[in-house]
C-alpha cells in the first residue's frame, strides 16, 4: 500500500494524476518532511501502472527537490515550508474551472461566485 | 537499445480473407505497448506472425534485431509469450512444467521463479489440468518471465481472468520490468486495465492501423463533445469528423479527434441553434468504444 491516497481515473494521464496526489498529500499531510517514499517499483505494482510512468514522476519530483535518494536508505520526501501561493493555486484550477462550469450552467457568473465563497468563509469564521 | 519489435507492412491473407492488411508500427524498448481492437480486428494474426507461427504473406517483422522468418533459439530464450488460449501440458505438475521449462532458458532466475511461486500461491504438486483458469494462465506467465525475458508479448492474457487473478497477474508481470532492458506488448479487451498500464496504444480495426500514440498525446487528441439544443428537430447531415455521433431530445454527442482552438466556435456555427457546448478529454475506453462503434455503423447504418 502506498503511504498516500491516489485515486486513479479514466481520461487524465496517470502522470499527472499521480503528481497531483503527491501534491495534495503534501498539503493535507499526509505526506511530511523526511518520510519514507516508495520504490518506483512498489508505486508501479501498487497502482498497476507502466514503472515508465511511475520513473517519470518520480524523476520529476526529485528534479524538482520534492524527492532524495538517500543511498541504503530510499527515497525521503523533502516538504518545502509551504509552497508559493500560485503553486497551491493551481491545484484548484481543476475543481474552479469545474465549479465555473456549472455556474454558467446556472446562467451566475464569477463574481456570483466569489460572492458565495466570501460568504462562506464569513459564515465558517462566525461559528469558530 | 534498438526497437525490440518493427512491423512493416504486414499483410496476412487466409485465403480469400485479409486478416492484416499493410500494417507497421514499432514497439519501443522500456515501455508497456497496449495492442487493441474488437474481435476478429487481427490482433492475434499479428501477434503470431511477430513469433514465426505464421509466414507473413507480405511485408515483414523484425524482433530482437533478427527477421521473424528466421528466429532462432538465442532469440526465444529472450521472448516471453503467454496466450489466452495456449497449450500447455495439462498432465504436468506445476513443478514438473517448472522443471520443463527451465532448461531451454540459460538465464532462468530459480530466484524470481520462486518469488512469483509464492506470490501466485501455484501449489506445486497440482497438475496443470485441475488448475482453474486463472491458476493456468498464473503458471503460464510464470513459465513466460521466469528467465527475465526482454521482450515480453502477451495476447488476451486477462480474458475470463476474475479482478483478484488479474491485479496478481499484473503485478506479477510488473515485478519483471526493472532498471534493465525489459519492453511488454499486450493484446487486450480489458481496456480499463491497460489505461493505466500502458504508454502506449495501438488501435487497429479490420487488420488496419487506427491509432499509434503516446497515452498522453492519446488522451490530449481525443474530447467528447455534448451540445444542448434549443430545439429537438434531428440535425440531419453531420460533418465527418463528428465520430460516433448520437442525438437525443436537445442533446447531441459525439467524440472528436484532435480538436483545434477554436473548436467552440466552429461548433456553434455548425449547430446553429446550440445553447450549450460542453468538451472534456476521452477516456481510452471512450475512444475505443466510439472508434469500434463508429466503424460497425458505417458498415450498418443505424435505422
Amino acid at each position: 500500500m502506498l503511504p498516500f491516497s491516489v485515486n486513479l481515473r479514466p481520461g487524465t494521464a496517470v502522470s499527472e494524476q499521480l503528481l497531483a496526489a503527491f501534491h495534495r498529500a503534501l498539503a493535507n499531510g499526509q505526506l511530511r518532511d523526511g518520510d519514507a517514499f516508495p520504490s518506483v517499483r512498489a508505486i508501479s505494482r501498487d497502482l498497476k501502472i507502466s514503472p515508465t510512468t511511475a520513473h517519470k514522476v518520480v524523476t520529476h519530483l526529485k528534479d524538482r527537490g520534492f524527492l532524495v535518494s538517500l543511498p541504503g536508505i530510499g527515497m525521503q520526501v523533502v516538504a518545502p515550508d509551504l509552497a508559493p501561493a500560485a503553486e497551491r493555486l493551481a491545484l484548484l484550477e481543476p475543481a474552479a474551472a469545474d465549479l465555473l462550469r456549472r455556474a454558467e450552467e446556472l446562467s451566475l457568473s464569477a463574481t456570483d461566485l466569489a460572492t458565495l465563497l466570501e460568504n462562506l468563509e464569513q459564515s465558517k469564521s462566525d461559528t469558530t | 537499445m534498438s526497437t525490440p519489435v518493427t512491423v512493416s507492412h504486414l499483410t496476412k491473407r487466409f485465403g480469400k480473407t485479409i486478416a492484416v492488411d499493410d500494417l507497421s508500427f514499432e514497439v519501443p524498448a522500456g515501455a508497456v505497448t497496449a495492442f487493441l481492437g474488437a474481435n476478429g480486428a487481427g490482433k492475434s494474426t499479428t501477434i503470431q506472425t511477430i513469433l514465426n507461427l505464421h509466414k507473413p504473406s507480405s511485408g515483414q517483422c523484425e524482433i530482437l534485431g533478427t527477421n521473424s522468418r528466421k528466429l532462432g533459439p538465442t532469440e526465444l530464450q529472450q521472448i516471453g509469450y503467454v496466450s489466452e488460449n495456449m497449450e500447455l501440458p495439462l498432465w504436468m505438475t506445476v513443478g514438473r512444467f517448472i522443471k520443463y521449462c527451465r532448461p531451454f532458458y540459460p538465464t532462468w532466475d530459480d530466484q524470481f521463479c520462486n518469488q512469483l511461486l509464492r506470490e501466485f500461491g501455484l501449489p506445486l504438486d497440482r497438475k496443470l489440468r485441475h488448475l482453474s483458469r486463472g491458476m493456468r494462465m498464473k503458471a503460464a506467465l510464470l513459465g513466460g518471465i521466469a528467465y527475465r525475458p526482454k521482450l515480453v508479448v502477451l495476447d488476451e492474457p486477462f480474458s475470463g481472468l476474475d479482478p483478484l487473478v488479474r491485479d496478481e497477474f499484473i503485478r506479477g508481470l510488473l515485478q519483471l520490468t526493472g532498471e534493465e532492458g525489459w519492453t511488454v506488448l499486450i493484446s487486450s479487451h480489458d481496456i480499463d486495465e491497460v489505461e493505466r498500464l500502458a504508454d502506449r496504444v495501438i488501435f487497429i480495426e479490420d487488420g488496419r492501423k487506427r491509432i499509434d500514440r503516446a497515452v498522453p498525446e492519446l488522451l490530449e487528441n481525443f474530447q467528447q463533445i455534448e451540445i444542448t439544443r434549443s430545439s429537438t428537430d434531428p440535425l440531419g447531415e453531420t460533418p465527418p469528423d463528428w465520430i460516433d455521433y448520437h442525438e437525443s431530445g436537445r442533446t447531441i454527442r459525439f467524440l472528436i479527434e484532435n480538436p483545434d482552438s477554436d473548436l467552440e466556435t466552429d461548433l456553434a456555427k455548425q449547430v446553429a441553434d446550440a445553447t450549450g457546448i460542453q468538451r472534456r478529454p476521452a477516456s481510452i475506453r471512450e475512444i475505443f468504444v466510439s472508434l469500434s462503434r463508429e466503424k460497425r455503423n458505417r458498415i450498418t447504418p443505424e435505422s
